[in-house]
């Protein structure tokens, strides 16, 4: 008897509080939606604090590495460095061509477009000497990357400094995340070679220090999109969905070919 | 295939389906400078086809010179069943054995010439190579051209002219590195078939007959870069034009 009247009062509290715990049961369209998407990685120009940074990464012993990286080490490597070479190709583009209109709307913003730029002209250069060195072939979409950086540059440098910010925050949220997810893959490695005793060599340990120099480069560019007002560009959502939704897209597939 | 067929032609003479495999069988992955590659071949097969190589000259690339060679080796004839390829393996071990021999010639070129120099120097080098058996060589290319070794051969080819590029210190990596690895394998292929047929002393003809192609290659690039270079600039300058009238582009 006095459960049944608990139980009573517990239902009658749930249904009737300002927001209902069986909210979920009502369908979605009837409940406001007042929650904004943001970009899911962290906004921030340094390294995560979660990143370990082996020992041997700072103290080299001797400088090279005797047991050869094995055959899938050495595709992750050919994947990767062909992946960057495209990206930062289509960033270079994608800056020449946005600092013309934005620079002419925006005179302040001239020496921001041109330190992004600059910034990744140089790792432009850096991977294709990578590739270069490594004989990596690059990608066989060399041609369209960079007819479709070009377009979207110029088409989100026309649309105005907003638009122009939101492209550099999706474009480099998704390459912050593809470093990111490269620097813990080559960590991973380090951590292994560490663990079995084994000499990293300089090829594997200049590569971790690149990426990640690279990584905080991008993450810096993010930063600073938003804070030039990136968020307030007019259809930010659908921007930011469709450009990112390309990056993945293009990453996939310069993966392959 | 004579000495005035343009280079597009020669290209266009490979089968079509085909032309593409003369880019795509580049691949290869990852080269790290901190380590040897493994040896192409184990230290039984390179005797016994080392051995076989020799034999060539009076036996052809044939089955003969193979258990000839296992002879030689000091092996006995069944030991030819390690090679199902048979007469083909003969011809495998050569291209892929002269091709890893460019890199220590590759160390005597003179590091101030240019790299079109560099790459005649190193593809002369190879065909040069092929000058014991050259009188042999159409059954190679035969054996190299049926249908269940192409695959293989097309991938050789490719890997050589990668070869000859990296060598000569190509460090193109933009859409080019496919066209001129393209050109240069159907360069050589082409060079390498004519040499068959050349009866002149220390294969002049051929020498001449590669430099004419590589000079080809080099004014049809520099014509194609050219138009590039004209198309930009115009296009640049009537953006600038539009926008120094205002409008907003």
């Amino acid at each position: 008897m006095r459960t049944a009247v608990t139980a009573r009062l517990f239902f009658n509290q749930a249904l009737h509080r300002p927001t209902p715990i069986l909210e979920f049961l009502l369908p979605s369209f009837t409940v406001p939606q007042t929650r904004i998407h943001y970009a899911s990685i962290t906004t921030s120009s340094s390294s995560p604090n979660t990143e370990p940074s082996p020992s041997s990464l700072e103290s080299p012993t001797s400088n090279k590495r005797r047991k050869p990286l094995s055959k899938t080490q050495r595709d992750f490597l050919d994947r990767v460095l062909r992946v960057n070479q495209a990206g930062e190709l289509a960033a270079t583009l994608i800056y020449t061509h946005q600092t013309s209109p934005i620079t002419r709307a925006h005179p302040h913003l001239r020496s921001l477009m041109h330190h992004m730029y600059s910034q990744e002209a140089g790792h432009f250069s850096t991977f294709n000497q990578m590739l270069a060195k490594h004989r990596i072939r690059p990608t066989a979409m060399y041609p369209i990357w960079s007819a479709a950086a070009s377009a979207l540059g110029w088409g989100t440098g026309l649309m105005g400094r907003e638009a122009a910010m939101a492209c550099t925050e999706a474009v480099e949220t998704e390459i912050g995340g593809h470093y990111n997810g490269q620097v813990r893959i080559l960590l991973g490695w380090v951590k292994e070679m560490e663990d079995k005793g084994e000499e990293v060599g300089e090829e594997v340990r200049e590569l971790v220090s690149t990426l990640k120099r690279i990584r905080d480069e991008e993450l810096e560019h993010l930063d600073e999109a938003v804070g030039e007002g990136a968020r307030e560009a007019k259809p930010y959502e659908f921007l930011n969905r469709v450009i990112r939704s390309g990056c993945k897209g293009a990453i996939w597939i310069s993966e392959r070919v | 295939m004579g000495p005035t067929r343009p280079l597009h032609a020669v290209f266009l003479r490979h089968p079509a389906p085909l032309r593409s495999n003369l880019v795509w069988q580049c691949s290869r992955s990852y080269h790290s400078y901190e380590h040897e590659a493994p040896p192409p071949f184990t230290p039984t097969e390179d005797a016994i086809l080392s051995a076989a190589l020799a034999h060539v000259p009076t036996h052809g690339f044939t089955n003969t010179a193979l258990t000839q060679g296992a002879r030689d080796a000091g092996y006995l004839d069944v030991s030819t069943n390690l090679f199902p390829a048979g007469a083909f393996s003969i011809v495998k071990y050569h291209l892929v054995t002269q091709r890893l021999a460019l890199a220590r010639h590759a160390s005597s070129l003179q590091s101030q010439s240019d790299i079109t120099t560099k790459i005649r120097k190193l593809a002369l080098h190879r065909l040069h190579a092929n000058e014991p058996i050259v009188h042999h060589w159409q059954e190679a290319l035969a054996l190299l051209s049926t249908a269940r070794h192409l695959p293989t051969s097309l991938r050789e080819l490719a890997l050589l002219s990668d070869e000859l590029l990296f060598l000569a210190g190509s460090t193109t990596v933009t859409s080019a590195w496919y066209t001129n690895r393209a050109a240069l394998a159907a360069i050589y292929a082409s060079a390498e078939l004519f040499m068959t047929q050349d009866k002149s002393k220390g294969f002049t003809e051929t020498e001449k007959f590669l430099k004419r192609r590589l000079e080809e290659g080099e004014k049809i690039r520099g014509g194609l870069d050219m138009v590039g270079k004209w198309v930009g600039m115009q296009a640049g300058g009537l953006v600038d034009g539009l926008r120094s009238k205002g409008v907003w582009i």
